[in-house]
């Protein structure tokens, strides 16, 4: 098992200055292709942004503008009349939290089991677990939906409501990824750490949540990262699921937006550039828990 | 390495134990048991049935719907669209996503801001780059055209020629998967320890001998992983061909998750019976895919 | 059915506690299994404020006007009648919910369906005919204008309430025009003339072409109708469930090869199917002719402001003058009541909506709003409704349209349950002909999309006879 460690930094220095001597033409070259291959990944997201405060004149023109000739607040301001974006933010804020906490607490109690209990069948059973993540959501998206809808959940009208958001959820309460990276972090801790809880008298619940879990915050903090950055994206099954934009969240609504703004895409870049912050930041400043959590199945 | 999987011994609490485990399965076991097992059975069992006018299941028509689906040369086309579209945004995703980390760990100033640069797509769902990419594909007055207009060249239908359109939409979705790829490749590299990289630097292996002699072999297991992931992803993708080309022009982005959408939810069609028959076949094509999954990596880990 | 149903909630309740207690609701209790019209008594006999739920699928603009007439309405009927109205999305999502619902015996009280949903809205048999009320009520249906009452009216009764209604018309860019030598005054009235005037009006040194227009099956039906075709068998469909499509008749192709050639020679370019890509770039001004509804003539005349003018001219013909019996058909959508599953005050409050929403001060405060037609016909009359026509006096045209055509098998339009697919194969049919770029095709490539029709059409007809 290889550790996810990273790479010590400290390289020998003096190899390191002989090497930039000799290939510093090497150097710029790699500067250059990198630098050229950023410009047509950088540049949507560029665009996302500056578009968003461009005159209406400068995206519908013929051809358009790469560069802005004026500041057009109102586009920022012109979303939130369009679609109820707040109420969506709020409606992507409880999809994706109320699937973040429920999947880690399923994942932590099936990964404790897993990891470290006494389970007869406990081989069949994490395999048949394991087998749920073969299941693609889309072929089985049919019957999901159907079943919301017979329990009562496709109704209501205008804003959330508990069984707008209980449809939303419910299929993702629960996910074999979340367990299979948690479990793989339970593994790391030594079998002693359990033998002087015992000692103390600590039983199993205890033990989990009271020394485990702070313990393994690192990991459980990267899933819930992944987690959320998975259900915040969602797209096709919150389109099926929701009604009215008032129980739209952040992701339908910003294509209902381009749907119905078609007239005035400052609008709809506008749109995009409010609804990306959350996400922004978090591949800004959570990058090494992304990481963990991407890499938890690639690297083990 | 000693781990929790030793489990202390306390033989009078056993049976407590094993009870005990299985209450801390129960919750995941009712949402897959819900939203996984009983649906994959009501699938075979749409499958087997028409559509009323509301889409409800009624009589039994055993495999009609499948052989429906096989002998109509629609669906040979939406195979075909779906593989294209996987190799279309799996290897440039990652090739170009490896080429990116080699050249960042080259040793080079500022590549972990570089680094982050190349990440940022990953800050993009799939609906918010759509939607972005939508606009510069725009054929009178997307930037795109703007641009090759600039150059001289003639306008590009993206999204609405019908041989182009599912360059146009690869083209989102490796942009979009770009930020994943190169970060779980670059931890990959990052995780080769740096006594093995300065050994081999030591020995005189620079540049692309470097590359291809020490970090290929020991990142082989990202790039299998990342092929595998993204595969499935591509398999699965559905929102950038729903708010792009709508599945067209002429059916040239119609993939299988695509038309089973199309059969089920779209322009009023509700069979809900055909497009289960087409959501066992994407089944099967995944569960063939993790298999192979599984099947390699199962050689090389041990549970 | 229904014990599958059942099934699926004992099922449902022993998974999930919580959504059981949910699954217990619905169900109603007087008239619910009638689509009987109850009288005015329904409603003042009903206990407290009656609800009616209000699916639509207007968007941006009409929402705001839609939003403004319901709370009127609910401002009048304080304390007796709130009517919600509620974004269901597209109109094609807005039917696909609504199937849903049927299944979930939870249907809305009141729905907008669009044109070519109407056949399925009847066969559903889930809603009250709209004649049953007026006939109640000695409503007069006659107020109506002719033309759009005709599309919604089946065996000579009116099913529905048509609300929002649009013809297509010929926009014009007039600077483009007069720089081609053009005169805007003679605008171009069959297809012939269109392809004669693009090629003048094309630039391609400035990104000028001389038509665009969605690849939109509407379009294809409208063309049609002007050359008085039946889009589809037993006279449209109007005299029994309709058993194929007559799409790739000789008039189907010849549209389909004119449209390849248009964009082939250059003289038009292809921004898809999608109607969004078609319009912006029409009012990007780099475009000289369009199709578009009349829905969109207010949009294009204000974003054009002070760049260009817009000038709109009848939708032109097939060919030549077109047939006596032929025309433009009437789009847009209509109001449905639901009758099962709703108790006789809700439906009686539904219809009160309903007629109001049709009457002329709501339609001329609707017209002036959105840019549809007024389906009432007194509805012109009102002074607010002359203001506008004067401010656009552009829809002068679009009047006119309306008021010459002849009601006919032809301009009624193809009332087909499978019509949304329909209008997708054949919009599939015409892409495939104009991007492979071979007008020869054009024939089999509109003819495999009518064969593939016949299943589902036989499929829903199997569905609907059971």
């Amino acid at each position: 098992m290889t550790t996810t460690a990273t790479r010590p930094s400290t390289v020998d220095s003096t190899g390191r200055t002989r090497r930039r001597r000799r290939v510093s033409a090497g150097r710029i070259v790699v500067y250059v292709v990198l630098v050229l291959a950023l410009i047509p990944v950088l540049f949507p997201v560029y665009y996302a942004f500056v578009g968003s405060v461009m005159p209406g004149g400068d995206l519908a023109s013929s051809p358009p503008k790469v560069f802005p000739t004026g500041f057009a607040w109102r586009n920022l301001t012109g979303v939130f009349d369009s679609i109820p974006l707040a109420t969506q933010y709020l409606n992507s804020v409880l999809q994706a939290g109320v699937i973040t906490v429920a999947q880690l607490v399923t994942s932590i109690f099936a990964a404790y089991a897993f990891a470290w209990m006494r389970l007869a069948g406990k081989r069949f059973l994490f395999a048949a677990f394991m087998a749920t993540l073969m299941v693609p959501a889309e072929s089985i998206i049919i019957p999901n939906y159907l079943h919301i809808a017979d329990w009562g959940l496709l109704t209501g009208t205008g804003g959330m409501t508990p069984g707008v958001l209980l449809g939303l959820v419910l299929p993702f309460l629960a996910n074999m990824f979340g367990t299979f990276l948690l479990r793989q972090a339970f593994l790391q801790f030594p079998g002693e750490l359990r033998d002087a809880a015992v000692m103390d008298g600590c039983g199993h619940l205890r033990f989990l949540w009271r020394i485990l879990v702070p313990l393994a915050r690192p990991s459980i903090a990267a899933a819930g990262v992944y987690i959320f950055l998975t259900a915040w994206n969602q797209y096709f099954w919150p389109l099926l699921v929701t009604r009215s934009p008032g129980q739209q969240t952040l992701q339908i609504g910003i294509t209902q937006l381009r749907n119905a703004e078609v007239g005035d895409l400052g609008l709809v870049i506008a749109g995009v550039a409010l609804s990306v912050i959350p996400t922004l930041l978090i591949v800004l400043f959570g990058q090494r828990y992304i990481v963990r959590g991407l890499t938890a199945g690639a690297v083990r | 390495m000693t781990t929790g999987g030793t489990v202390p011994r306390a033989p009078a609490r056993h049976t407590g134990e094993h009870l005990m485990a299985y209450l801390f399965l129960v919750p995941s076991a009712l949402v897959f048991g819900a939203f996984v097992v009983w649906p994959l059975g009501d699938s075979v069992y749409l499958s087997m049935h028409g559509s009323d006018l509301f889409g409800g299941a009624s009589v039994f028509v055993g495999l009609q719907n499948y052989t429906d689906m096989f002998t109509s040369g629609e669906f040979g086309h939406v195979l075909l669209n779906t593989l294209l579209f996987v190799l279309l945004t799996v290897l440039p995703g990652v090739l170009g996503a490896l080429v990116v980390v080699l050249l960042l760990e080259s040793q080079i100033r500022g590549a972990r801001v570089l680094r982050t640069a190349f990440a940022l797509p990953f800050a993009f769902s799939v609906a918010t780059a759509s939607v972005i990419f939508s606009v510069i594909y725009n054929y009178q007055i997307g930037l795109a055209n703007g641009i090759l207009g600039f150059l001289g060249v003639d306008k590009v239908g993206w999204t609405t020629d019908p041989h182009m359109a599912m360059v146009s939409l690869a083209l989102t979705t490796v942009w979009m998967n770009l930020g994943y790829n190169v970060l779980v490749l670059s931890a990959g590299v990052g995780a080769i320890p740096g006594e093995v990289m300065e050994a081999a630097r030591l020995d005189g292996a620079t540049g692309v001998a470097l590359a291809r002699r020490i970090i290929l072999p020991l990142v082989s297991p990202q790039i299998f992983f990342l092929v595998v992931v993204t595969t499935i992803q591509s398999l699965q993708s559905f929102g950038q061909i729903h708010i792009l080309t709508r599945g067209g022009p002429d059916g040239a982005t119609t993939t299988l998750v695509y038309s089973i959408y199309k059969k089920a939810f779209a322009f009023g069609s509700s069979d809900f019976g055909a497009a289960s028959a087409q959501a066992m076949v994407l089944l099967l094509i995944v569960l063939a895919c993790t298999g192979i999954q599984f099947g390699v990596l199962q050689r090389r880990v041990h549970y | 059915m229904r014990q599958r149903h059942t099934v699926r909630l004992l099922a449902a309740a022993a998974a999930l506690t919580t959504t059981a207690a949910l699954a217990a609701c619905g169900g109603s209790d007087s008239g619910g299994s009638s689509t009987a019209a109850p009288g005015a008594d329904a409603l003042s006999h009903a206990k407290g404020v009656t609800t009616v739920e209000f699916w639509h699928s207007m968007k941006g603009p009409n929402a705001v006007a839609l939003n403004s007439i319901a709370s009127r309405f609910n401002a009048a009927h304080k304390g007796k009648i709130v009517v919600k109205p509620v974004y269901v999305g597209e109109y094609d999502d807005a039917i696909a919910k609504y199937k849903t619902s049927v299944q979930q015996k939870h249907t809305p009280e009141l729905i907008q369906v669009y044109d070519i949903g109407s056949r399925f809205m009847i066969d559903s048999k889930q809603t009250v005919p709209v004649y049953k009320f007026a006939d109640k009520d000695k409503w007069d249906t006659s107020q109506l204008e002719p033309n759009i009452a005709n599309y919604y009216t089946f065996n000579g009764k009116l099913d529905s309430m048509p609300f929002n209604s649009s013809m297509p018309l010929l926009y014009i860019n007039k600077k483009l025009f007069a720089k081609a030598g053009l005169d805007p005054n003679k605008p171009p009235t069959n297809l012939a003339e269109i392809m004669a005037d693009a090629k003048k009006l094309t630039d391609r040194k400035h990104n000028v072409v001389g038509f665009n227009a969605a690849i939109y099956g509407w379009f294809l039906e409208q063309l049609l109708a002007t050359n008085g075709d039946q889009y589809c068998d037993r006279n449209n469909g109007r005299s029994g469930l309709a058993t194929k499509v007559d799409f790739a008749s000789p008039d189907g192709v010849k549209v389909a090869q004119w449209w390849t050639d248009m964009v082939k020679k250059g003289y038009a370019s292809n921004t898809g199917r999608t109607t969004d890509a078609a319009q912006q770039a029409f009012k990007s001004g780099t475009v000289g002719m369009s199709l578009e509804s009349t829905g969109e003539m207010r949009d294009y005349i204000n974003a054009s402001k002070g760049r260009f003018d817009v000038v709109a001219a009848p939708f032109p013909r097939l060919s030549g003058t077109g047939s006596p019996n032929g025309g433009t058909i009437i789009g847009g959508a209509s109001l449905w009541i639901d009758g099962i599953g709703h108790t006789d005050a809700q439906k009686r409050a539904s219809w009160e909506f309903v007629k109001y929403a049709a009457s002329p001060e709501v339609q001329a405060s609707w017209h002036t709003g959105t840019g549809y037609f007024p389906v009432n016909s007194k509805a012109l009359d009102q002074p607010s409704d002359k203001a506008w026509v004067k401010q656009y006096p552009q829809f002068t045209v679009a009047v006119n349209q309306l008021h010459s055509t002849k009601p006919s098998v032809a301009t009624a339009g193809c009332a087909l349950g499978v019509m949304p697919q329909a209008r997708q194969s054949a919009e599939e049919a015409l892409e495939k002909t104009i991007t492979g770029g071979d007008p020869n095709a054009a024939q089999a490539n509109l003819k495999a999309q009518a064969d593939a029709l016949r299943k589902p059409i036989a499929d829903y007809t199997r569905a609907v006879q059971k």
